[in-house]
């Protein structure tokens, strides 16, 4: 037995003011029963909340792609979220900090989509529906005290995504091989991380094919013009007011974002 | 750098780390055995067992030189600011594609690496990344299998150089690579462990670039009046964490794009 619609309404509503206020909340699943179709379903309440305040939807992004963080939750399928006009950040653009619980960013890659892709698809098939592909960053900020949840939890709460940037470089993966590109993320100069796109659910062609076929089992589709951040290919980092992050991607430039 | 240890202490460690490889019974940790053991003793330990091996019945060569310790986290495990070296003979290698039989081996493990093959000798001072850039003939993708000769890789950076950086075999792809296609410290590299993604990173994982990992070495070597020649391989140092390995196992190293090796480990 889920949640009723005004339960996942009343919860998607604590989520959207914990974001808006920058004020993190416990755990949902702390007071109330959680299955995963219910957190999908407050996700989505709260992307139409956001909607209301005429946010408009952009993409979508995957979580939980690497091997080590899956088995970190004990889970075998990535995770998504979706991403709106108002998450995204210029190449180079700057992060306030008290607009955030406690922002964290990850090295990723995003696609640009030039069809819809309707799944159940392959990964070629995916590709097929790709424009271009470029490096990004995705700021995570988690909603919850600490930056703890369950599975639900995080799901419930957009797979904790805030903003995001897309680097400046685009290249087209019919012609630019994108299995295993090297990935350095630096703060202030100093390298922090160091990656390849392979750590990206093996193949990041696969998690856009995951994210299709995860979307077609509730009967959705991803949308020409869509941007979908396939995940991230280290660890996350903290960002504190000062810092300049930059990542480099083999072939695709560079993504840059600064923290005020 | 000279050794501190009377001959007659550093020939006893060296046997006894020889036994272990030998008998495939790992041995105590040489720093427990000699308390004193400095960096100088323990690169005399690894002179003394690889003179022994290339003495040996097998007649092996010396075919080029491994670089360890490279990354940020395995100096900051082992508490040093610096690499360490260990010398590749011709009978630790093993074919890409091939078998790799565990006999010998006592707990091995894989990383993903660049290997630097030299079309000409380096000089043995002063010497920086334009110098390898012009050295170089080619690289190649690389897996190295360490093992460790001490019991339980319970191992500090003396016990490591003493027991030849805890090198034990290696695999080199065929598909030579131009340092002119690539960027050496953003290339990518994937280990896959029958399929799977364990490891990966990228050329920067190995002292920034991994051009500088084989200056650093020519520099090492130098100070130690040895140098590197054409037509070795050096081993540049890991790209991404290292794995445990075990037979039925089937190991591959991918490096950008399109450059592979293999390994396919039996009992």
């Amino acid at each position: 037995m889920g949640l009723n619609h005004e339960e996942i309404r009343a919860l998607a509503q604590q989520l959207d003011d914990a974001a808006r206020h920058a004020r993190p909340i416990p755990m949902l699943s702390l007071s109330s029963p959680l299955s995963l179709k219910d957190a999908y379903l407050i996700q989505r309440a709260a992307i139409l909340l956001r909607a209301q305040r005429d946010e408009r939807l952009v993409g979508m992004k995957m979580g939980l792609t690497s091997r080590a963080k899956m088995q970190q939750v004990g889970v075998h399928s990535p995770i998504y979220g979706h991403l709106t006009h108002a998450m995204r950040l210029m190449d180079g653009g700057t992060l306030q900090r008290a607009d955030h619980c406690h922002p964290r960013v990850e090295p990723e890659l995003a696609f640009l989509l030039k069809r819809d892709l309707r799944g159940p698809v392959s990964p070629a098939e995916a590709l097929l529906a790709v424009e271009g592909v470029c490096a990004a960053l995705e700021v995570i900020d988690s909603r919850y005290q600490d930056f703890k949840f369950t599975l639900p939890d995080v799901v419930a709460d957009n797979a904790s995504s805030s903003r995001f940037v897309l680097g400046s470089v685009v290249q087209s993966p019919a012609a630019f091989d994108i299995s295993n590109l090297g990935m350095i993320m630096e703060r202030n100069g100093v390298t922090a991380e160091i990656g390849s796109s392979a750590a990206i659910f093996d193949h990041p062609a696969r998690s856009l094919a995951a994210l299709a076929n995860l979307l077609s089992e509730v009967g959705e589709s991803l949308k020409a013009g869509q941007i979908v951040l396939a995940g991230g290919a280290t660890a996350a980092i903290h960002l504190h007011p000062g810092d300049h992050v930059r990542l480099l991607v083999d072939g695709l430039g560079s993504a840059e974002l600064r923290v005020a | 750098m000279e050794p501190t240890m009377e001959p007659e202490g550093l020939e006893s460690l060296a046997w006894m780390l020889w036994s272990a490889e030998v008998t495939g019974e790992a041995c105590a940790p040489p720093r427990e055995v000699a308390e004193s053991l400095s960096i100088g003793d323990a690169y005399a330990i690894q002179r003394i067992n690889v003179a022994r091996r290339l003495a040996s019945e097998a007649r092996p060569r010396l075919v080029g030189h491994k670089i360890g310790v490279t990354s940020e986290a395995v100096q900051r495990w082992l508490k040093v600011g610096e690499p360490d070296f260990g010398a590749l003979l011709s009978t630790m290698e093993v074919p890409s594609g091939g078998e790799t039989p565990m006999r010998g081996l006592l707990q091995p493990r894989v990383e993903g690496e660049i290997a630097f093959v030299l079309e000409r000798e380096l000089p043995t001072e002063g010497v920086g990344v334009a110098d390898v850039l012009r050295a170089t003939a080619f690289v190649l993708p690389a897996i190295e299998i360490i093992d460790s000769r001490v019991r339980g890789w319970d191992i500090t950076i003396v016990d490591t150089i003493a027991d030849n950086a805890s090198s034990a075999r290696f695999v080199l792809g065929t598909q030579p690579v131009m340092l002119r296609e690539i960027d050496p410290s953003l290339i990518g590299m994937a280990l896959r462990k029958n399929g799977e993604v364990v490891s990966s990173g990228a050329g920067a994982a190995s002292l920034g670039n991994p051009l500088r990992a084989v200056a650093w070495l020519a520099n090492r070597l130098g100070a130690l009046g040895e140098r590197l020649e054409a037509g070795q391989v050096i081993l540049s140092g890991a790209l991404g964490p290292v794995c445990p390995v075990a037979a039925g196992e089937v190991v591959e190293v991918q490096l950008g794009a399109r450059w592979r090796a293999s390994a396919r480990f039996v009992e």
